[in-house]
């Protein structure tokens, strides 16, 4: 180290002991074995949540959460802020390219085995952030307050009233109203940049502190493997390092899809007029979307929306609590069911993705 | 002349011979006419139906055959006395519906005058609620109808304005059906051609029914109305086109081809703009007459006020004038009105202003002229080149319209350019197409900023794609280079 740095280094070093930490992460050694791979879709994903919090900020700086002035300002941004055009653009796209990457890194823990004993509340953590992640994709989606944001919230907010009993207040709840309003953007656009950051990061800090404390989890089979032949690299720096090179091709990535595929802003929404043809809700809500088009109206004297939207919460809580019903995994034994389900509900989510994009 | 008195006889035998003998028969009318002496049955001698063998108690029902008045018009006989209400066309219709029934008559009337009716405008509820608001009877009278040929009859085209405005002239009647219904049609239609024409005893011209119907006259706002604006040129052209029908008059008959083939006729019959003029609106309905010279410019300046408010400020307002030119119709011409294009302004050979302008006469003029034309032609070049620059900025995906709406101002302008040529004023125009021209250069310049913007982005990603790969590139190596440091320090 250069004495300069050196210099500063102990600086920070006397007052905040930050050679523990670099103690610490020295000694940390990351699993290489031929999964690894998915290691590191973690990282990615905090790295684009990092994005979208410097490209929101930026946003904020511009955006303006209202009816009238709402679609207005992201022409503005587009058109008129120096470099807005990307910012939006990289946001819009960190956006759906963040759910993706915290799909992946969820079936790899998944079919891991990673969230057994002693990482149940690392995986809870995980799955929480999911579902906010969700929330952050729904709730920005109304955001430039344009035709097909306006009746994708419509639809989607109709079919959270269906749920019984707390559907209708939920309803009322997120739309400020019994419709989609200004005051439904004002909401959703408080619980995008206040209320959903909040509690992600108070959930990302809590992820993040026990995958440190823990460490990789490792797959069965390089448990029982002799010594040996169990390979391993530093966590710092060659981990880092590597996290830092895919970091740097998918903001490359980012900024390929920003320039060629710039997010359109599409018309602005008029709440008199009807709603646009073969209206959908993005990617990530589309499975769901199409399964509950095949419900059949009526299910015995169940409402058939109904029904689909409590299999999906049944579906989705059962998911969250694997790592307390799957005891196999727990006890370090092999699996096959687990695996089996995983593997339906992967395919069951590409067939019906693709079923409501071709529909 | 023996032979020819004996036909004569047997003519009038045969033709009158039944009534004869019908009036010897049937009680009723021998009763009403001898005894009685009511007007009814007098006029029921001149009656259509009393000539065709027709009697009293086939519509009044009753025995005509017994002597005996109370035996005769006994409800056991049938006898219903006089209809009321609905039962009076339905009485009619009894025979007028049936063909079976007319074809025995020898007539060859249409027998769905009582369907048509009961469909039409008329055929609604009056206002008691009990009955249609018009009868048979009502148009027709009921003892001594004529045949419509007949000029007695009160439906002979000549008589139909009389017997129309009994009712479309009675304010306080009409009031209770339509209040917002005029009842000037009668005044109005005495100072039309057709009117007068009608008033001294010419049959030919369009009466009420001609261009209303009879029985099935609908409201004018009903698309299958024959007056509904889409069906107005059609039904005025049934006469208006039929070159020997309207030989007399010696007018052209090509005046529908004409319309139809002209923007408004266009706009009229294939687009079905109902907002786009048919006859009337130029020549009047009831009052219909062909726009004098002098007026032209006021028919056409109800749509298009302000051409006509600018031309009648011009300096042609007065060279028409003295000239004696139909103002509009001189550059547009009447039926045929082609689109107003920028061809006809200036002095090539579409243009209209070489008329009259020529480089050897009415020199002024023709420099307007050309001038006007290559000012607006520039406005025309530079929209068309500011619209291409704002498709070739979308079509790359660039954030574009702010510049797209001003691209409205640029054709307002054009738009209101064609306008101000109506005042053939250089400096007016010149203002009007001068807006345009800043308007259109700002938006090209928006454009321009946007497709150079578009390649800036381009050329940005390339260097930043070329630094990340030096980056990544480096950092790989990098990590090759302490992995094997790693490894030596292990071995």
């Amino acid at each position: 180290m250069k004495p300069y740095l050196k210099k500063i280094y102990d600086w920070v070093d006397e007052r905040v002991e930050l050679q523990d930490l670099v103690n610490f992460m020295a000694k940390k050694y990351v699993p290489v074995h031929r999964h690894s791979i998915w290691y590191y879709f973690g990282g990615v994903s905090l790295f684009l949540f990092v994005i979208q919090v410097i490209t929101g900020i930026l946003l904020l700086m511009y955006y303006k959460g209202s009816e009238e002035l709402a679609f207005e300002s992201i022409q503005f941004i587009m058109s008129k802020v120096a470099f807005g055009w990307l910012i939006r653009s990289i946001h819009s796209w960190t956006a759906n390219l963040f759910i993706f990457t915290t799909l992946v890194h969820m079936f790899s823990v998944f079919f891991e085995r990673a969230y057994r004993k002693p990482r149940e509340i690392t995986w809870l953590s995980g799955m929480m952030m999911f579902f906010l992640l969700l929330g952050f994709g729904f709730t920005g989606y109304l955001l430039p307050w344009n035709e097909l944001a306006f009746f994708a919230t419509k639809v989607g907010t109709e079919i959270t009233g269906a749920v019984p009993v707390i559907g209708k207040p939920i309803l009322e709840f997120m739309r400020g109203g019994d419709n989609v309003t200004g005051a439904t953007l004002s909401r959703l656009f408080g619980f995008h940049v206040a209320v959903l950051p909040g509690i992600f990061t108070i959930l990302l800090g809590t992820h993040l502190i026990l995958v440190q404390r823990q460490g990789m989890s490792e797959p069965h089979e390089f448990k029982n493997k002799p010594h040996a032949e169990q390979k391993t690299m530093p966590f710092f720096p060659n981990f880092i390092l590597r996290d830092l090179t895919l970091w740097l091709i998918v903001l490359n990535l980012l900024a390929i899809l920003a320039v060629f595929f710039p997010w359109e802003l599409g018309k602005k929404a008029d709440p008199f007029a009807s709603a646009p043809a073969g209206i959908k809700p993005e990617w990530y809500f589309l499975f769901m979307f199409q399964s509950l088009k095949y419900i059949p109206a009526k299910v015995f004297v169940i409402d058939g929306e109904v029904l689909g939207i409590l299999l999906f919460g049944a579906a989705g809580l059962l998911w969250m609590l694997v790592p307390f019903w799957d005891y196999k995994s727990s006890r370090g034994e092999q699996s096959r069911f687990v695996t089996y389900i995983g593997l339906f509900v992967v395919m069951y989510i590409i067939l019906f993705t693709i079923l409501g994009w071709l529909a | 002349m023996k032979r020819k008195l004996f036909y004569l006889g047997l003519f009038c035998t045969v033709i009158f011979l039944p009534a004869q003998s019908l009036l010897a028969d049937d009680q009723c009318i021998s009763c009403h006419t001898n005894t009685v002496g009511d007007k009814q049955s007098e006029l029921f001698k001149h009656d259509i139906h009393f000539k065709k063998g027709i009697s009293c108690a086939d519509c009044h029902g009753g025995n005509s055959k017994l002597e005996d008045m109370d035996a005769a018009m006994n409800p056991k006989e049938g006898f219903i006395g006089v209809p009321k209400g609905d039962n009076i066309s339905k009485t009619c219709a009894h025979c007028h519906a049936d063909p079976e029934k007319m074809k025995k008559y020898g007539s060859s009337l249409p027998t769905n005058q009582w369907e048509s009716l009961q469909s039409s405008v008329h055929g609604k509820l009056s206002t008691t609620g009990k009955e249609h608001i018009t009868q048979c009877v009502t148009c027709h009278d009921s003892h001594g109808i004529v045949s419509v040929k007949n000029s007695a009859s009160p439906v002979f085209p000549l008589n139909v304005v009389k017997t129309c405005t009994k009712c479309h002239a009675n304010a306080s009647f009409m009031q209770t059906y339509n209040p917002a219904m005029p009842v000037d049609q009668l005044d109005k239609y005495r100072t039309s051609v057709h009117g007068v024409r009608n008033r001294n005893g010419d049959p030919k011209p369009a009466q009420c029914a001609s261009c209303h119907g009879s029985h099935d006259i609908r409201g004018i706002k009903d698309v299958k109305s024959s007056v509904y604006a889409t069906n107005i040129p059609t039904t005025c052209s049934k006469c208006h086109s039929n070159a020997e029908y309207m030989k007399q008059y010696k007018i052209p008959t090509d005046q529908y081809e004409k319309f139809a083939r002209s923007e408004h006729g266009k706009a009229l019959l294939q687009k079905h703009d109902v907002g786009a003029p048919a006859c009337n609106d130029c020549h009047g309905n009831h009052g219909a007459t062909p726009p004098g010279v002098e007026s032209v410019s006021k028919v056409c300046g109800t749509c298009h006020a302000l051409n006509a408010d600018l031309f009648s400020s011009s300096p042609h307002k007065k060279a028409f004038d003295e000239r004696k030119l139909p103002e509009c119709e001189t550059c547009h011409s009447n039926h045929e009105i082609v689109a107003a294009t920028d061809k006809l302004l200036g002095v090539g050979s579409e243009a209209v202003c070489s008329r009259c302008h020529q480089t050897n006469q009415n020199v002024k003029g023709y420099a307007v002229a050309k001038t006007m034309r290559s000012l607006i032609d520039s406005l025309e070049f530079m929209e068309q080149n500011a619209e291409m620059l704002v498709n070739e900025s979308e079509q790359r995906g660039m954030e574009i319209s702010e510049a797209k709406f001003k691209l409205r101002d640029v054709r307002q302008a054009r738009l209101q350019s064609r306008t101000m040529v109506h005042s053939f004023n250089e400096q007016k125009f010149h203002d009007v197409v001068g807006k345009g021209m800043t308007a259109a250069s700002i938006v090209q310049g928006e454009a321009q900023a946007s497709i150079d913007e578009y390649y800036f982005r381009r050329k940005g990603l390339g260097v930043a794609t070329l630094i990340i790969t030096i980056f990544t590139i480096s950092l790989y190596l990098y990590i090759r280079r302490l992995e094997r440091k790693q490894n030596k320090k292990v071995i």
